[in-house]
């Protein structure tokens, strides 16, 4: 916590964005041709691609398939010039294992597996620049992917990660505040009903402040699915434009 | 990135490391990728890491203590054939794109040097790329040969010649993959199409690259453009 | 070995069970098993049995160079091993994702959330730092191992010390045991874990699920907290939807779950303590529960079966007298019999088919003692094979039939005298086909 004020008297952060205020979302859908879907998202600095293919018949073992619903098979991995440190494995180590486990466990309750019994829905999201909110991107852009391979789901997966500092939640944290050690806590949202896909906090938090930081989240899910769901009305206008 | 050397101490060194990532291919995912990552790897590390492609003389901070060692990643997104050339093009404009920081070395009164790093960020020098070669692959399909080869050539491809030609033409490294033969001839006739290729592609690589350089900051376009 | 996959009806059953707000073991929604923390005769190693889930943990330390991020403070690991031992679904040595899982849990439950002062762990800064090392072992998988070995983990490193070391400008001393008593790690909060598992689509939800539950569970969430009421990490898991005041209601069980677990944990050190100061007996061996026989007989357990009995015998009572069946039995070939007049048999082909040899000498010495003998095992033979096990001869003290009468040369009949005189020579003929 050394050092850096990671909210000034002002109520301005680090990067000068308010406590409430989301980084810029950019997204593409479609940038790969040969998947079935494809969305490279960029939130402020971090930028992940999602691509899914499927669904399709399993891969590997047929023991895998399910008979009443299709399996969903995530693999999370971070390019090697993504940090500030080189990394030395793109993927493998404990930490993408873990998020892969989270990432596919937030699609399971969201992709309507139902419809597809005995078949397989890959999603494969790669981070390309890290800046904070690793999980929260890859939802999101694994959740526009999906949106662009026509897969139906429940309701846009929205995720967003809150930081807490000086009694303020701080929405969207970017890595100088997530390396501060305070506590984070990454929420995925169908915001229709408000349900939550997937929860995490880390670092200590006082439970009072629980329900705080657990509404400034809601607010930033709703927000950023605002947005995502505009980028998707824009692209499919100018895909049906262009005929 | 500054570090200490090995068996060249005047040298600064060059490592690769490509990654097939799943989402190129469904293929690649889990250890899939890794077999063609490898044998990317090694060809670029063949091909590039020796003094007269990369200028590593300038690398070196200090002769036998300090020098740079770039760290060169490969990161395929999408597989669509031809993987090494595309590669080795994006390896130059990489390169070609790469600022190495100015750094002061003094030495104290113990003899020990110290390494001081420029100030201004934009106080660096670029790479001279000028004899960086690129890779050419030439496919041998029957009797007929082709250069970018797409995956369903790439199927039924016996034998493949990878040659790294610098722009003036120049081989700098030479390979023979695949499982079939091929006639003494028939390479001398591949070497020649692949020397006009690879000074084309090496022009239209140069080429786009000054037309980047030229653009204002506020015409830049990343992947989003 | 892959688990054996759960059977409808018990998933029915323990659902239904949920549905009902009834539990196997007869506890409550929100109750634990009972904790049971046993430490060893070792400083830092603890048993911990939640029902009949047990985890051992065991800390260790040495000496070894910082992180270069890090240069003045000590290192913890964690590792928790779930290994064939616990249950036969884990496999030895490469780790499942629910390992990785929970191993990372654990991480971030104790390390992110700063439980044990890592700065008084340095030694010498960017030299010499202690490195921390628990290591968790799953011994019998019964549910919610996650709670189990947060609460081994804490109490290990509570109960753990280190030798005393000194430092003297560039030396480093380090003392024995026998030296120097051993201090104690400096930890700051104790996070304790407490898991809910969701069912029926988030409507009902149990603490510390056994593995039943666990195996039908919809989704989990684990909420870490220590007794300050700080929330240390928060997980929700497994493919569940849940609603925002649902996860502040369990952030609000578990403040009450994690004060009493603390407070077990904490009894358990103290009298531990107690114990080594007055020098009894400490370590696992000990603190296992003696079982002695203490009686020499069982006695009847008195059941009042008087309502059940008055019940049957009213249903008996209402019921229809069932429809008249004759039991009768077609023999239908060698080794081949059908009871009642169903479809006919299509084992046999050919219904004239001779009977083997044996059978028909057998036929010939009837009423010969050693005939019955025979025919004895000649039954055993055909119990092995025949369609229906003909043991209705046995019950009937007075006929032996071993076919029906629509074989009219095969039937076998034994008058009740002849069989009198065996009935007294049963006890001789080695009988393996049970007498009824």
């Amino acid at each position: 916590m050394a050092g850096v004020e990671l909210l000034s008297d002002q109520g301005y952060r680090v990067d000068g964005r308010r406590a409430s205020e989301l980084r810029r979302v950019q997204c593409r859908l479609g940038v790969l041709g040969q998947a079935d879907g494809s969305a490279l998202l960029q939130l402020g600095n971090t930028r992940a691609l999602a691509v899914v293919s499927g669904p399709h018949e399993i891969r590997g073992s047929k023991s895998k398939a399910l008979h009443d619903r299709a399996v969903v098979n995530c693999q999370y991995s971070m390019a090697t010039f993504s940090t500030a440190e080189r990394k030395r494995r793109p993927h493998g180590d404990r930490k993408s294992i873990e998020m892969s486990l989270h990432l596919r466990q937030t699609f399971e309750t969201a992709i309507l597996t139902q419809l597809f019994p005995r078949s397989q829905i890959d999603i494969f999201v790669q981070i390309l620049k890290s800046d904070g909110g690793n999980y929260c991107v890859c939802v999101n852009a694994a959740t526009m992917a999906l949106v662009d391979a026509g897969i139906p789901l429940q309701d846009y997966v929205c995720a967003c990660s809150v930081g807490f500092v000086d009694e303020t939640p701080l929405v969207d944290v970017c890595y100088a505040e997530e390396a501060a050690g305070g506590p984070v806590m990454a929420v995925a949202l169908l915001p229709r009903s408000e349900q939550v896909a997937f929860l995490s906090l880390d670092s200590r938090l006082h439970e009072d402040h629980l329900s705080g930081v657990m509404k400034a989240a809601t607010v930033a899910c709703r927000d950023l699915h605002a947005v995502l769901s505009r980028i998707v009305k824009e692209t499919l206008q100018e895909a049906t434009a262009g005929e | 990135m500054g570090a200490p050397k090995l068996d060249s101490p005047s040298e600064g060194c060059v490592e690769f490391f490509v990654n097939c990532s799943a989402n190129a291919s469904l293929k690649f995912e889990g250890r899939g990728g890794d077999e063609l990552a490898t044998m990317i790897t090694n060809a670029l590390h063949r091909a590039f890491n020796n003094s007269s492609c990369v200028p590593r003389q300038n690398m070196c901070i200090v002769p036998g203590q300090h020098c740079w060692i770039l760290y060169v990643d490969v990161l395929i997104l999408e597989y669509g054939g031809n993987m090494l050339d595309t590669a080795s093009l994006a390896v130059k404009a990489a390169l070609h794109d790469t600022r190495i920081p100015k750094v002061e070395v003094s030495k104290n009164e113990e003899g020990i040097s110290e390494i001081e790093l420029s100030d201004n960020p934009f106080d660096c020098t670029q790479l001279d790329t000028t004899n960086v070669p690129c890779f050419v692959t030439l496919n041998k399909i029957g009797k007929q040969f082709v250069v970018d080869a797409t995956p369903e050539e790439e199927a039924c491809c016996l034998a493949k010649l990878l040659l790294a030609l610098r722009s003036d033409g120049t081989l700098t490294a030479f390979l023979k993959e695949g499982t079939s033969s091929l006639d003494p001839e028939s390479i001398f006739e591949m070497v020649q199409v692949g020397q006009r290729v690879g000074k084309e592609m090496h022009f239209a690589l140069d080429d786009s690259l000054t037309k980047q350089e030229n653009l204002t900051c506020k015409d830049k376009i990343g992947f989003l453009g | 070995m892959k688990e054996t996959p759960l059977s409808n009806c018990e998933r029915d059953f323990v659902l239904l069970a949920v549905r009902e707000k009834k539990r196997l073991d007869g506890r409550q929604t929100y109750d634990y098993r009972k904790v049971r923390i046993a430490f060893g005769t070792e400083y830092g190693c603890c048993v911990v049995e939640l029902g009949k889930t047990r985890v051992l943990a065991q800390v260790s330390c040495e000496l070894v160079s910082p992180k270069p991020s890090r240069p003045s403070e000590g290192v913890l690991f964690f590792n928790l091993e779930l290994s064939p031992m616990a249950s036969p679904g884990f496999e030895q040595g490469r780790q499942s994702e629910m390992a990785i899982e929970m191993n990372r849990l654990l991480e971030r439950c104790l390390r992110s959330s700063r439980s044990v002062d890592t700065e008084s762990l340095c030694v010498i800064s960017g030299e010499k730092v202690w490195q921390v090392r628990t290591d968790i072992h799953a011994l019998n998988h019964d549910g919610n191992i996650m709670d189990a070995a947060v609460i081994a983990a804490n109490a290990a490193l509570a109960h753990f010390r280190r030798p005393d070391v000194t430092v003297q400008g560039e030396e480093v001393t380090l003392y024995s045991v026998e030296d120097r008593d051993p201090v104690p790690l400096t930890i700051h909060h104790m996070p304790l874990t407490t898991t809910f598992a969701f069912f029926h689509e988030g409507s009902r939800l149990l603490v510390d699920p056994t593995r039943l539950e666990e195996r039908v569970m919809e989704g989990r969430l684990l909420v870490a907290m220590n007794k300050h009421r700080e929330l240390c990490a928060l997980q929700a898991s497994g493919g569940i939807r849940l609603l925002q005041d649902q996860v502040l209601r369990c952030s609000h069980v578990a403040s009450v779950k994690v004060l009493e677990l603390t407070e077990i944990i904490q009894r358990a050190l103290e009298n531990d303590v107690q114990a080594r100061k007055e020098g009894r007996c400490c370590g696992l061996a000990e603190s296992l529960p003696v079982q002695r026989v203490t009686v020499a007989c069982a006695h009847d357990a008195v059941v009042n079966n008087e309502e059940a009995r008055r019940r049957a015998d009213e249903v008996v009572k209402c019921a229809e007298e069932p429809a008249d069946t004759e039991g009768a039995v077609y023999h239908r070939g060698p080794h081949t019999a059908q009871v009642g007049e169903g479809l006919v048999n299509s084992w046999v082909v050919d219904d004239n088919e001779p009977k083997s040899e044996e059978e028909q000498e057998e036929a010939m010495d009837d009423g010969d003692l050693e005939g019955v003998k025979v025919e004895n095992e000649e039954v055993e033979e055909l119990s092995d094979d025949s369609v229906v096990i003909l043991e209705t001869q046995h019950r009937a003290p007075n006929v032996v039939q071993l076919s029906d009468g629509s074989e009219e040369d095969e039937v076998i009949i034994l008058s009740g005298k002849d069989l009198m005189n065996v009935s007294s020579d049963w006890s001789r003929v080695p009988l393996s086909v049970p007498p009824c």
